[in-house]
């Protein structure tokens, strides 16, 4: 059975790396122009040379704080508010409305609003990657604290829980998993939104070192750029898959 | 109306007192009085929809009445209290599924902020107690449903109540299961000391347990019959089900209900 | 479940309330800004664009890059997600490539569209296609996977070929959870459309918006801002009708990712 599993794997491996080699053989046989796809090798050492010289990697993990902070940012904010919104029958009457109003909003919409308020600031793009990701966080921390099985609060309410162990030993951990389901949405937002920032307002990262890449028309750099990216959106979407599978790890145990 | 005594001398320990219950303008209960005597075994049967959940969460404090009143030791009943425990029907969802059988119990000295010393001893002597000994690792997924209602029973035994209600707790199990369960309940009881409060929809479940059974009728509901079973302790699953007694009583209750679903 | 459908009164106190109190604040302190407007400033320049076209135009052409891209992304992402949905080894050898290659932000191949394909249509629907695809793929191919098996032994045991089995079995078992990724994927769509149009590409509401902004015209731009956020609203809401209408009740379920 796990045999099988590796086997499979392997297989899949190889026909990633089919993908790979039928891309250098476009770039070989210049079936597309090298100023618009370089190959892998060519991408590989601008990549590697980035790293060593250390330019790239400097940029990667600016990118990466920005991602990071403004996510742990929109988490908190979201998880305190949606806490507050979806405990209370009277809250969620009053301000869910407002919030499905503003859910279909594109975050990118605001960075203008965000530019003329601070500037093409650090604090715009940390600013513009939370309001972003809080979306997700909130609706989804709504959601959850609204659906606690009733029977629980008749249960803590038998056994004399007070208020905040109510809330920190029933509603938070029973909402988990849609807690966590949102942090990995809002995960992926910060990583779009952050990338978008840089573009935007030139701050040093992985968003401004592809952008001005392109306009150089060096696309080896663009496209190790691109992968840096592909890497990090991947890395941080398993490390957060990981997370929340040991968190949830009373619900696969059947 | 039919007036339902204590049976054990001295004062009772839960009473109701003429209570009429209104919910979502549908008149549930039109005015119930019953004790229940200290230690006393008290079984609730009735037709579905009668009102037995709803007089235990009455008896619980989650609800309140209309009119009437409900008292613990002459106390207005204004809230659950921690040494009145409740075993809910719907084990599945009455635990918290994302702790392990000892988490489980642990809540309940938690909610009464007991020192941690010694508590894990404590858990587990619970669990061992239900029969859940060495169980303490495992989730509530993990545990079959007649485990999963031993361990709802062991975190109300963490609160070292003065009264268990208990509303249908074995109502979802196998016979064998149940059978052994309903003997623990009540060794447990016997031991503690503590008063019980049954609700059932087995006539014969409320016999074997109880010291006293009470009937209801439903459209309002209402307390119509009540039972005082002089069957000898302890009770045993064979003998007490072969007792002239018992297949009397049996057979009294059953005309009670036949007549009322008629 | 559905903003839609009931309207509590409840729920308009606050947006209510929070228009008056901006609008009041404004003219109190006689707001002189190049980032906030009074509501009524935002209403009058809304209203404005809207009767000389300029933002019927920009809708019109943020509309159609993002349903362009969505009709090439979500079909391949279908088409694909169908296939791996039937056929498990494929599933499994193309496991590794899907999952490197979905969590590529798609606004990292923004400066690669615009390499290649310069300013214009083509590379913003090109980034939609690429966003939507994913969703698409992931979520067909686990629509397929839910497929009553006894359905799938049908149509085996009738010797249906395959198109016939695609067509007539696999697509319409699967129809109303497909639903729920399309009805994501327009969102998603519109959403990445307006963010190159933010970033890069002059045209359409992101760059209008962009473009007010930078002008100074902050009515106009936040106009734009509440005009996107209606479109995405109301887009959402018929795509919800729709479902709805299609497929009843049965509908009801939600999409994860
Ligand atoms: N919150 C409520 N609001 C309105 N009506 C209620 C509510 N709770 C219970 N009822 C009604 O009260 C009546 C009695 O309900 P209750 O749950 O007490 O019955 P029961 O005797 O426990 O039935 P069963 O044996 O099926 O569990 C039922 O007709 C029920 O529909
Ligand atoms: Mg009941």
């Amino acid at each position: 059975m796990k045999v099988e599993r590796l086997l499979w794997l392997g297989a899949s491996v190889l026909v990633f790396a089919g993908f790979i080699y039928f891309w250098q053989l476009i770039s070989d046989y210049r079936w597309v122009s090298p100023v618009f796809l370089p190959g892998p090798d060519r991408a590989w050492q601008a990549l590697v040379r980035g790293i060593t010289t250390g330019d790239l990697l400097v940029r990667w993990t600016a990118t990466i704080e920005r991602m990071i902070y403004g996510w742990l940012l929109a988490s908190l904010a979201g998880i305190c508010l949606g806490a507050l919104i979806g405990s209370s029958e009277r809250a969620r009457a009053y301000i869910g409305p407002t919030l499905e109003l503003m859910r279909p909003l594109p975050a990118s919409a605001v960075v203008p609003l965000a530019i003329a308020l601070l500037g093409l600031s650090e604090t715009m793009v940390l600013a513009v990657i939370a309001f972003g990701g809080l979306w997700p966080m909130l609706l989804a921390t709504v959601h959850g604290f609204s659906a606690v099985e009733p029977r629980l609060y008749e249960v803590s309410r038998a056994l004399g829980l007070s208020r905040t162990a109510v809330i920190f030993k029933i509603a938070l951990p029973s909402s988990m998993p849609d807690i966590l389901a949102g942090m990995r949405l809002s995960l992926t937002v910060a990583l779009i939104l952050a990338v978008i920032g840089e573009m935007l307002a030139s701050r040093d990262g992985l968003g401004s070192h592809i952008m001005l890449a392109a306009r150089a028309f060096r696309s080896p750099d663009l496209f190790a750029g691109v992968i840096l990216l592909g890497v990090t959106g991947l890395v941080s979407a398993m490390l957060l898959s990981w997370f929340e599978s040991w968190m949830l790890r009373w619900r696969e145990s059947r | 109306m039919v007036s339902v005594n204590a049976k054990a001398a001295g004062d009772p320990i839960l009473e109701i007192d003429k209570v009429n219950l209104t919910l979502g303008g549908h008149e549930i209960l039109r005015d119930v009085s019953a004790q229940i005597g200290n230690g006393e075994f008290v079984c609730v049967v009735g037709p579905s929809g009668c009102g037995k959940t709803t007089m235990l969460r009455l008896l619980a404090g989650l609800y309140q009445p209309s009119a009437g009143a409900v008292t613990y030791r002459g106390q207005r009943m204004l809230h659950p209290r921690q040494d009145i425990a409740i075993v809910f029907q719907d084990y599945g969802k009455a635990l918290l599924p994302w702790r392990t059988a000892h988490g489980n119990v642990a809540l309940a000295f938690e909610a009464m902020g007991a020192p941690r010393n010694g508590r894990d001893e404590k858990i587990e002597q619970l669990l061992v107690k239900v029969g859940l000994g060495g169980q303490g690792k495992k989730y509530p997924n993990q545990l079959s449903g007649g485990m999963q209602q031993r361990l709802q029973i062991a975190r109300c035994l963490a609160q070292s109540p003065a009264v268990l209600l208990m509303d249908e707790p074995f109502g979802a199990l196998d016979a064998m299961t149940r059978q052994g369960l309903q003997d623990e309940v009540l060794s447990i009881v016997r031991e503690t000391g503590a008063t019980a409060f049954f609700v059932t929809h087995d006539l014969e479940e409320a016999i074997y347990l109880g010291d006293r059974v009470i009937g209801m009728l439903p459209h309002p509901g209402r307390v119509a019959i009540t039972v005082d079973v002089n069957l000898p302790h302890p009770r045993n699953q064979l003998t007490t089900r072969e007792d002239p007694e018992f297949l009397s009583l049996r057979r009294q209750l059953f005309d009670f209900i036949k007549d009322a679903e008629s | 479940m559905n903003a839609l459908m009931r309207i509590d009164p409840r729920g308009m106190i606050l947006p209510v309330g929070l228009i008056i109190v901006a609008e009041a604040a404004a003219r109190l302190t006689n707001l002189q800004s190049d980032a906030l407007a009074p509501p009524s400033d935002i209403l009058l320049s809304g209203i404005k664009a809207l009767a000389d076209g300029s933002m019927l135009y920009a809708t019109w052409q943020t509309l159609a890059n993002a349903f362009a891209g969505l009709a090439i992304g979500f079909s391949l992402g279908m088409a694909l997600g169908i296939l791996m949905g039937l056929f498990r080894p494929l599933n499994r050898l193309l496991e590794v490539t899907v999952e490197v290659l979905r969590p590529i932000p798609s606004v990292a191949l923004l400066p690669v569209a615009l390499l290649v394909y310069g300013f214009g249509h083509r590379m913003e629907f090109s980034i939609v296609a690429f966003a939507t695809l994913w969703p698409a793929l992931i979520l067909t191919r686990s629509a397929i996977a839910g497929i009553e098996p006894r359905l799938l032994e049908v149509s085996r045991a009738l010797q249906l070929s395959l198109g016939a089995r695609i067509f007539k079995i696999v697509i319409p078992a699967a129809l109303p959870r497909i639903f729920v990724a399309l009805r994501l994927a327009v969102g998603i769509s519109l959403i990445v459309a307006v963010t190159v149009e933010v970033t890069t590409n002059p045209m359409g509401l992101g760059y209008k918006m962009m473009e007010a902004s930078q002008g100074l015209q902050p009515g106009l731009a936040l106009a734009y801002l509440v005009w996107v956020g209606m479109l995405g609203w109301a887009v959402n809401g018929i795509m919800v009708l729709a479902q709805k209408h299609l497929f009843g009740a049965a509908a009801n379920v939600e999409a994860r990712l």
